[in-house]
């Protein structure tokens, strides 16, 4: 199939799954509305939908809302980072799942740094967040090198340690590390230094993290398709047995990948910490990892196209908010649509007809203008 | 007199989706009560002939008729139904349930219409295992019984649904000596007792020991039915492996100078103990094609496997250039020089959903001249493939095209191109022409004559009689993981001499075959 053909089915396919999406959702916000008239809960419907679909850009009177803008924008940070991250693990066909692990544990150990360190304004954000990336891309090598070494499998690893990690940051903050004078369990608060610059000052904590987050789309793009680790990474990810009889270092790619990994989703999470809290209170997985996972699949690994994923499951995370806040729909619809979308793209078959068809059409393409290639060869002959 | 025949395969074509014919106009009638062998070289169609006897794949064309009615086997289960039974050569049974309920298996006894009847299993197990004098141990775990006692859990789940013509394929490939004979005994029984049995092989003793009448195939082709007792060894050797259209490759006479691979006493176990390398010792030198002829699965593969370290010999040494080579990783085999075209390319030889530059740049990706300190030199890197897919002329649209999107012919060029290009002092050539059309098969031949001339050692492994004897220098053949036979000079070889020597009919002096050390 040419080029142009299978970008058009890719669009068509990402379409579809969309407007699926959208279709189940409609009916479940319809089912949810409680007006008294069909017409008043048609109303509400719509009213909802609204909410959702345009929300986050417009504010009710159709002006721009540059600060519904910005939050987006900002609750972009974590799983750009989460989603490189399973990029680059996946693409090594490496199904790690620790990032959501990782991104927990880079944010606490950016800022222990961040409350601790005695380090000057300007280098302390910086220790802190590499810090945090190096101490997951640590946590990472125990999967991976499991992996590589006696063939353990790394999702069930990662996964776990996703709750030991978890379990062991809350030990840690109720025993030694919480602030005795708050109402709630959290850390104390981090040098005023450590905290990352804003972008826009509106109040949306849109920090210079995504500016960072876009540099490293880039970079990881980079580096997965203009470097020779990249490029190990992706030919073991087609085929191992392949890569092996290359002469490619095997073990120690796939632990690459998974390092890398790791680093990617600490960093994520040091960001996340400097550019939006003030003290660390994450006692439970943030829930970024998962949807990192999710961004990936949407972005096919490339991880070119990771800041198109990672709008696109902001956008509706806020669209969500909006509508359970003025439009009164549960919030938990939000996990319906995702699963919905989630399903339509990780299903091989779906639309698996629609593409038979263009494989088809481009394969008797090619026959035909081969026959009038060799119909000209044999007419310059005679 | 038609009714004597239980089967009839009439005018059987059958084209592959992909374009293979893999029979062509075959006629195939087996007698009742007889012991038919189906021979054939690998490829000959044996197995696509067979399969559409069981209902596994449906002809293109021609009849099939089963005691006197033409039937439509469209699944195993109407083949069944029709009393045919297939023993496959990779055992189909599930390894953590027992024997008997193996046997059992899409036909349970039920007890009160819900649950397994397990006594009842093991019941028909015993009654049948006696009635054909085939023991098996009905509680017994498939995964714990030996080889021999699989086959037989094979051939009596067979007879349990009543089948009265047995295929077996190859049914001899994973049994040691012993097991063999008490098949063979077991089999004479099953004969006795009215059972019609087609035995696929291309084993030509055990042929001649047990068959009745015989069907050969080559190339797709029916060579003929011929009755065992009339026929000698030799005679049948040569309608199997006999030649067709001979593809000439002109070249010059070899000026072999260094030794370059140097193997010696290789042995290998394979992991059902059957030993697979007996003591294989061979020199390569510069400047040469030693080829390595032999019907497949007598060592071969695994030669090659141990050079490249794709597996590991139980004793013996590798050595490339006089330093050892035996459990280094691909990178330092290669390091070293060493290419290989490997038999099974969609395994090895490339990554399908990669592009064509990827693949071809998969052994050298981390070379300086490809490298811009910790990036790659795009430029190089495009001007690299472009080079080798004009130099190989490789049918694409671009560098950027997936490789799966290209024909098995291309395909192979993509491999071939890459394992010859970077300067390699050993060319190791694992059927390098499998499979693949006549222009790619001639432009690949070539090149590796070109090559050799130039001062590389090429060790060909090919199960192509013509290709091994139309492109090497000299030639050994393997059989039953021994070399059998050392030919310094092949041109005064002809098939009926390799037929007898790769069938295992005749084997040279350990002198002899020394030779192909060079000491």
């Amino acid at each position: 199939m040419n080029k142009r053909r299978s970008l058009i089915f890719s669009v068509v396919r990402g379409a579809a799954a969309i407007a699926i999406a959208l279709i189940v959702a409609t009916l479940l916000i319809f089912a949810s509305t409680n007006g008294a008239g069909l017409s008043e809960r048609i109303a509400d419907t719509v009213g909802s939908l609204r909410q959702l679909l345009v929300g986050p850009v417009f504010r009710n009177n159709g002006t721009i809302s540059t600060k519904n803008l910005c939050d987006v924008l900002a609750s972009m940070i974590p799983i750009v980072f989460t989603g490189l991250a399973t990029c680059v693990m996946f693409s090594a066909n490496q199904f790690n799942l620790g990032a959501e692990g990782g991104i927990m544990l880079g944010a606490f150990v950016t800022a222990m740094v961040a409350i601790y360190a005695p380090l000057p304004a300007g280098i302390l954000p910086v220790v802190a967040v590499l810090v945090g990336a190096a101490a997951v891309a640590a946590m990472m090598l125990i999967p991976a090198v499991l992996k590589a070494k006696l063939g353990v499998s790394e999702m069930v690893n990662s996964l776990m340690l996703n709750y030991v990690v978890m379990y062991l940051i809350k030990y840690l903050m109720n025993t030694f590390l919480a602030d005795k004078s708050k109402g709630q369990v959290q850390s104390y608060t981090f040098q005023d230094k450590a905290l990352l610059p804003q972008l826009v000052d509106n109040g949306s904590k849109l920090s210079w993290g995504f500016v960072v987050a876009i540099a490293f789309v880039v970079l990881t793009a980079l580096f997965m398709y203009r470097t020779r680790w990249g490029y190990a990474i992706r030919m073991i990810g087609i085929n191992q047995d392949f890569a092996m009889y290359s002469g490619m270092k095997v073990a120690g790619i796939v632990i690459l990948s998974q390092v890398l990994g790791g680093m990617l989703a600490g960093m994520g999470g040091g960001l996340e910490m400097l550019g939006r809290y003030s003290a660390y209170d994450w006692m439970s997985l943030p829930g970024y990892g998962w949807t990192g996972i999710t961004v990936a699949i949407l972005a096919g690994n490339n991880p070119a196209f990771v800041p198109l994923a990672a709008f696109f499951m902001a956008y509706l995370d806020k669209g969500c908010s909006l509508m359970s806040t003025y439009a009164n729909v549960p919030s938990q619809l939000i996990d319906i649509i995702q699963a919905v979308i989630f399903l339509f793209f990780a299903a091989e078959q779906f639309l698996a007809r629609y593409r038979q068809k263009l494989v088809v059409r481009s394969a008797e393409e090619e026959l035909k203008e081969k026959e009038a290639q060799a119909a000209a060869a044999e007419g310059s002959v005679k | 007199m038609a009714e004597e025949y239980v089967v009839q395969m009439k005018g059987i074509t059958k084209v592959y989706p992909n374009g293979i014919a893999a029979n062509q106009d075959v006629d195939f009638s087996v007698r009742k009560g007889e012991i038919h062998a189906l021979m054939g070289e690998n490829g000959a169609g044996k197995s696509t002939l067979m399969k559409m006897l069981f209902g596994l794949e449906q002809p293109t064309s021609g009849e099939i008729w089963v005691n006197g009615e033409k039937v439509s086997l469209t699944s195993p289960s109407a083949a069944i139904s029709k009393g045919i039974g297939m023993v496959h050569q990779h055992f189909m049974l599930v390894p953590s349930l027992t024997v008997a309920e193996n046997m059992v298996l899409g036909m349970v006894p039920k007890k009160s219409g819900l649950f397994i009847d397990g006594k009842k299993a093991v019941e028909i197990t015993r009654e049948y295992s006696e009635k054909f004098n085939l023991h098996v141990d009905p509680n017994a775990k498939v995964m714990d019984i030996p080889v021999g006692m699989k086959q037989k859990v094979e051939i009596l789940k067979a007879l349990v649904r009543g089948a009265k013509i047995l295929i077996l394929d190859e049914p001899t490939a994973v049994l040691t000596t012993q097991e063999t004979s008490e098949l063979f005994k077991e089999l004479i029984n099953l004969k006795k007792q009215g059972y019609t049995l087609v035995f696929i092989s291309h084993k030509l003793n055990e042929i001649m020991e047990i068959t009745d009448r015989m069907t050969i195939l080559r190339g797709g082709k029916s060579m003929g039915v011929y009755e065992t007792r009339d026929e000698s060894p030799e005679k049948i050797s040569r309608l199997m492996v006999g030649r067709d259209v001979v593809l000439k490759v002109e070249k010059e006479k070899a000026q072999p100078t260094d030794t370059v691979l140097r193997v010696r006493d290789l042995e290998y176990v394979n992991e059902w103990g059957k030993k697979m390398l007996d003591k294989v010792s061979l020199s390569v030198r510069k400047g040469e094609i030693l080829g390595i002829a032999g019907v497949e699965g007598n060592g071969q593969k695994e030669l090659v496997d141990m050079l490249f370290h794709l597996n590991t010999p139980n004793a013996g040494t590798v050595e490339v250039n006089g330093e050892s080579i035996l459990g280094a990783d691909q990178r330092r085999i290669r390091g070293k020089g060493v290419s290989l075209v490997p038999e099974d390319r969609m395994l090895y030889g490339i990554a399908e959903a990669g592009t064509i530059e990827e693949n071809l740049i998969s052994d050298r990706c981390s070379e300086k001249r490809l490298n811009h300190g910790m990036m790659f030199d795009m430029k190089a890197i495009h001007d690299e493939s472009d080079r080798l897919i004009r130099d190989y002329t490789v049918l694409c649209k671009s560098h950027n095209q997936q490789v799966k999107m290209l024909s098995g012919g291309n395909i192979q060029k993509v491999v071939v191109a890459r394992e010859f290009s970077n300067d390699p002092k050993l060319i190791i050539a694992d059927q390098p022409t499998r499979g693949i059309d006549v222009g790619a098969t001639e432009f690949i031949r070539k090149k590796l004559v070109e090559l050799s001339r130039s001062g590389i050692a090429v060790l060909l492994v090919s199960a192509d009689l013509n290709e091994v004897m139309e492109l090497s220098d000299s030639l050994i053949v393997m059989y039953g993981g021994k070399i059998t036979a050392y030919f310094e000079d092949t041109s005064e070889l002809n098939d009926e001499i390799m037929g007898e020597y790769m069938l295992g009919l005749k084997h040279q002096t350990p002198e002899q075959i020394r030779g192909v050390c060079h000491e």
